[in-house]
């Protein structure tokens, strides 16, 4: 591929790393500079947004090639390239980052009091190192923004997080980087069998990888090894049960940024990963796992859903539910028809959405009452209604009712499964159920009936900046509810692409010679 | 044995090329000298002229070595040393690493009370048996090289002579050491009754031509020689010395033993295995049966020094186990080099980078020290970054470097030596790496913890204490250095290339047929 002369994508993801090392001079002695660091993080998240809406504008919906590609050598000698792309899957994500982060910064506005400058700073860092790894079209320069990715989120839980923030944030890092790690042995042997197959030296792009030809039949075949290799990594992400015991942890206690963040982005690249990675490199294997993951992502939903039911603090539910609506990610990405991958992409959009306003109205109570214990709370929708508006909204979209965009996703996802498995399919609409019973049990808890306790009653209802915050919030949620038209039609090229290699014709054809991939012209 | 065919006349019998070639050493020898004269001067009240005698000298070692990595290899000596693009390197690193610590040790000693100016002369003569052995082709030279390394180095480790543990840490690397090196010693011996010679490549040569691939005097000579190396860079089973002399030694020391000694040891290894893997001097069985060993080492290395790592409170040992482990991981480079298409240049550039980070994390740590090199448990560590966050930061880099996480040199670094461990085959081994730097990455976070995540402890020695300007300089250079080569390693990886290409036995090791 020719390099291209757009140098947007590059922009897009080292400006917010670039505004962060400028707002790092600025000195903050004084209450105004302190002021002044937080708008100009604010400023810099915004921006970085403008410029992923100018991505969206040249982005053709028509095409399943990587956009405005940028090819540039960078590590010649091991064929590691500095390639950036972007396409329909990762291009909402990528909208998702920048629009999430803003309201991230904004909400921590006041929450957070000590080495201020820093903590912007590493958002707007992480920011960058997400935005990477949506983008990268190299397997090395993933791998790179994948794992310093890391390094800011484990000082974000570290350092601002809850009491227990270190053992969290310890967990949090071990757990990605051991998955990860394995993954890295089997980018390796990829890379090599590029070499060894095609004669023309080492290659990290991604289109040469995909048609690197693996032996598979077997369940300990090289082609389900390097499945298991890459499937893990991503899903400790996602998290899938049974490796998501770092989520509950790092949720809890990080500060709400955090949570809104690792929620709202970092599940999703576990997501995202199995999209990009693991459905064109392991044809064979991805069919020969389909029934284990199915199960895994049922199973994550139910048990998601049960342990959040038996919760009692606030933050710890929202974190479980996020393994169960992870779960039905899992579930529509593995049902490999487009219904069920489209439904698994518009979710993790979703989930973003939905689940980041509930961390987010998590924080905003616990900011003045500092407790998350349900019992704490009683009848709070008298003393604060307009919370009690966004509370319910955001909750009912968390708990798919029509109408929201939680509806359209967890829909998609099940007519997808329904039509791989009919069985799977009746069981996780069960962990719809599930859900709307322990969200709206925790609603009636903490909302409704008599305002308990003297410190409830004097709560203050919400702030302007408050407001601000949860607006676009709201408004994505009805529209991604009401015209999820808008949204499939960017994406809907993309996934079909990325389902070549499983479609009818592929599959009757052979089973170890892959016919397409994406992005293969 | 040279070709004569150069035009000036040669002067103390050697040619215009041979003596380029020996310049820096001239410069190290004569540095280490006039340092000895000044000091008898100096005896009492010690000034600057002798460190910075000492690193002119390094300097100009480094000065007159540059222009020579492009020049064609040249046999010394009748063949005893070989200067090469690989000797070249490897004497830059050595000169550099040892030039650091001199410059910042100086502060450290002061601090200490130990301001000696044999200190510095030591230095220089350790690295002079460093680049003595770096360019050794013949086992007599390594020993030589090796010894004038070793005794300096002993000396070094008891420096704090008031102190107990310094002393122990001496007497037990000295004692230990020494029957290293008679082990090694009588290898050579076994090998020179193998095969006629102590020059390892016509060694390796005489070997093949008289068929000796299963010759158990040979194969006995070689895994002697093998036990000495393995004890020096001190892989399982032969590391018990090191965590109790890493943390006897003064800081410095220690940081020169981790980064200067280490890679002259792996390095000369890194000669001798080549040029018997490269002949192929061995029968495939045995050659088999040495890989087995150095497989079973690698793994043992890996897998003990980490883990032993996690139990540490004081960053000193701490940070001698993660050298453990680090060695493992250069074991499985060496292991894989032979049948990886890059050869012996992903080892090389991990112990680049390893010298490199670890020398900075060491200038952190002397500037740390407190009198008796106090103020090393993790506990003193915390809230350092509300004190001193540059200093926090420095040492922050260099842990997550050495853990591996991008976009610090120690990725790229791992990433490389992986990679070509992939290539070789040895796919578990590297399953078994990666997993090992995952353990590791646990304790370098601890350390990161104590910085930045805990608040400082009342009383704590670091209240009041002002770090030295010297060691802040050098560490930042390794950071800058690390970070440079972890975002854009590309001209490193270029340049390093070349070196062991042409470099042991003047001979690019053996290609690998494909898997």
């Amino acid at each position: 591929m020719a390099s291209s002369t757009s140098c947007l994508l590059s922009w897009l993801v080292f400006l917010p790393l670039l505004w962060a090392l400028v707002g790092l001079c600025i000195p903050t002695n004084t209450a105004s500079g302190l002021k002044l660091s937080k708008l100009s993080a604010l400023i810099g998240s915004l921006v970085t947004f403008a410029v992923s809406i100018c991505v969206y504008q040249q982005f053709d919906p028509a095409s399943a090639q990587a956009q405005l590609a940028e090819n540039h050598a960078w590590i010649p000698s091991l064929g590691v390239g500095y390639r950036l792309g972007i396409d329909g899957i990762s291009l909402w994500l990528v909208l998702l980052t920048t629009f999430l982060t803003p309201i991230v910064i904004l909400s921590s506005w006041e929450s957070v009091e000590k080495k201020v400058k820093a903590y912007y700073a590493l958002i707007l860092a992480l920011e960058t190192a997400m935005l990477g790894t949506f983008l990268a079209m190299d397997a090395f320069l993933f791998y790179t923004f994948w794992e310093a990715m890391l390094i800011p989120m484990y000082f974000l839980v570290g350092i601002w997080g809850g009491k227990e923030r270190i053992y969290a944030a310890m967990k949090l890092f071990l757990y990605t980087m051991a998955g990860s790690l394995l993954m890295l042995v089997a980018i390796f042997y990829l890379a090599y069998q590029y070499k060894l197959q095609t004669g023309l030296g080492y290659s990290m792009y991604l289109p040469d990888l995909y048609m690197v030809k693996i032996p598979s039949g077997g369940y300990l075949a090289p082609q389900s090894l390097l499945f298991l290799a890459f499937t893990i990594a991503f899903a400790i992400k996602v998290p899938l049960f049974p490796l998501h015991t770092w989520l509950p942890d790092a949720h809890v206690q990080a500060p709400t940024a955090g949570s809104v963040i690792l929620a709202g982005v970092l599940l999703k690249m576990g997501g995202y990963g199995l999209i990009r990675f693991v459905l064109p490199l392991f044809p064979d294997a991805v069919r020969l796992y389909q029934t284990p993951m199915l199960v895994l992502g049922t199973v994550a939903i139910t048990y998601g859903a049960l342990i959040a039911w038996v919760q009692t603090d606030v933050k710890k539910l929202v974190a479980y539910s996020s393994v169960s609506h992870m779960g039905y990610v899992v579930l529509g990405i593995f049902a490999l028809n487009p219904t069920g991958m489209t439904g698994a992409v518009y979710q993790m959009l979703c989930h973003g959405i939905s689940t980041s306003g509930l961390f987010l109205l998590v924080g905003m109570i616990y900011d003045r009452r500092h407790t998350r214990e349900m019992s704490d709370f009683g009848g709070i929708s008298k003393v604060m209604p307009l919370f009690a508006i966004a509370f319910m909204i955001i909750l009912l979209s968390s708990a798919a009712l029509p109408g929201t965009n939680g509806f359209i996703g967890e829909f998609m996802i099940l007519l997808g499964l329904w039509q791989t498995s009919q069985v799977l399919a009746a069981f996780a609409a069960l962990g719809v159920i599930l859900g709307a019973v322990y969200l709206l049990f925790m609603f009636q808890k903490v909302m409704l009936g008599p305002v308990t306790g003297d410190e409830n009653k004097r709560l203050k209802d919400l702030s302007l900046r408050e407001v601000a915050v949860l607006v676009p919030l709201l408004i994505a949620v009805f529209w991604m509810g009401f015209n999820p038209g808008f949204w499939f039609k960017k994406m809907q090229t993309s996934i079909d692409a990325s389902l070549v290699p499983y479609s009818q014709s592929a599959v009757a054809s052979s089973n170890a010679e892959k016919v397409g991939t994406p992005w293969n012209p | 044995m040279e070709p004569i065919t150069l035009t000036p006349p040669p002067a103390f019998g050697l040619t215009a090329q041979q003596l380029a070639w020996l310049t820096p050493y001239f410069f190290v020898l004569g540095g280490s000298c006039l340092a000895l004269l000044l000091s008898v001067y100096e005896a009492t009240k010690p000034s600057i002229s002798v460190p910075a005698t000492i690193i002119l000298a390094f300097l100009g070692g480094i000065a007159t070595t540059l222009p020579l990595i492009e020049q064609p290899p040249t046999l010394l000596f009748g063949g005893m040393l070989i200067a090469d693009g690989f000797t070249a390197y490897a004497n830059i690193l050595f000169l550099i690493s040892a030039a650091a610590v001199t410059f910042f040790s100086r502060r450290y000693l002061l601090n200490q009370d130990l301001e000696h100016t044999e200190f510095y002369t030591l230095i220089a003569l350790s690295a002079l048996g460093m680049m003595i052995m770096a360019a050794s082709t013949d086992l007599v030279m390594i020993f030589l090289g090796l010894e004038l390394m070793s005794i300096s180095v002993y000396v070094l480790v008891g420096f704090r002579r008031n102190d107990r543990r310094s002393n122990e840490a001496g007497i037990k690397y000295y004692i230990l050491g020494s029957a290293a090196s008679a082990v090694m010693l009588y290898g050579a011996a076994l090998f020179f009754g193998a095969t006629g010679t102590t020059n390892v490549q016509v060694g390796a040569i005489r070997a093949i031509q008289m068929g000796m691939g299963q010759n158990a005097l040979l194969i006995a000579g070689l895994l002697c020689i093998l036990i000495g190396f393995l004890f020096k860079i001190a892989s399982v089973p032969f590391h018990m010395w090191m965590p109790d002399v890493y943390e006897g030694a003064p800081a410095p020391v220690t940081g020169f033993m981790t980064t200067g000694l280490k890679a002259a040891v792996f390095i000369t290894l890194l000669r001798v295995f080549s040029s018997m893997v490269s002949v192929p001097a061995l029968s495939p069985q045995a050659m088999e049966a040495f890989q087995n060993v150095l497989w079973v080492s690698a793994a043992l290395t890996m897998f003990l020094g980490n883990v032993a790592a996690l139990q540490q409170t004081n960053i000193k040992r701490m940070l001698a186990y993660s050298s453990i482990a680090h060695s493992g991981y250069l074991l499985v480079g060496l292991l894989a080099g032979p049948q990886s298409h890059d050869g012996f240049s992903a080892v090389l550039f991990y112990v680049v980078i390893y010298t490199i980070m670890n020398l900075g994390a060491f200038a952190v740590v002397s500037a740390i020290a407190q009198k008796g090199d106090t103020g090393l448990e993790l506990n003193d560590l915390s809230g350092l970054s509300a004190k001193h966050p540059g200093l926090a930061f420095l040492l922050a880099v260099f842990l997550f470097s050495m853990a591996g996480i991008p976009p610090t040199a120690g990725f790229t670094a791992k990433y490389y030596l992986f990679y070509s461990a992939i290539q070789a085959g040895q796919v578990w081994l590297v399953v078994l790496a990666v997993l090992c730097s995952a353990i590791g990455a646990y304790y370098y976070l601890r350390v990161i913890v104590q910085l930045y995540m805990r608040e400082a402890i009342a009383g704590s020695p670091l209240q009041n204490w002002k770090p030295s300007r010297a060691a802040v300089t050098t560490a930042l250079a390794a950071v800058i250095l690390v970070l440079q080569l972890g975002i854009y390693p590309a001209p490193a990886l270029k340049m390093l290339r070349l070196g062991p290409a042409e470099a042991p036995a003047g001979g690019a090791p053996a290609e690998a047929p494909g898997h």
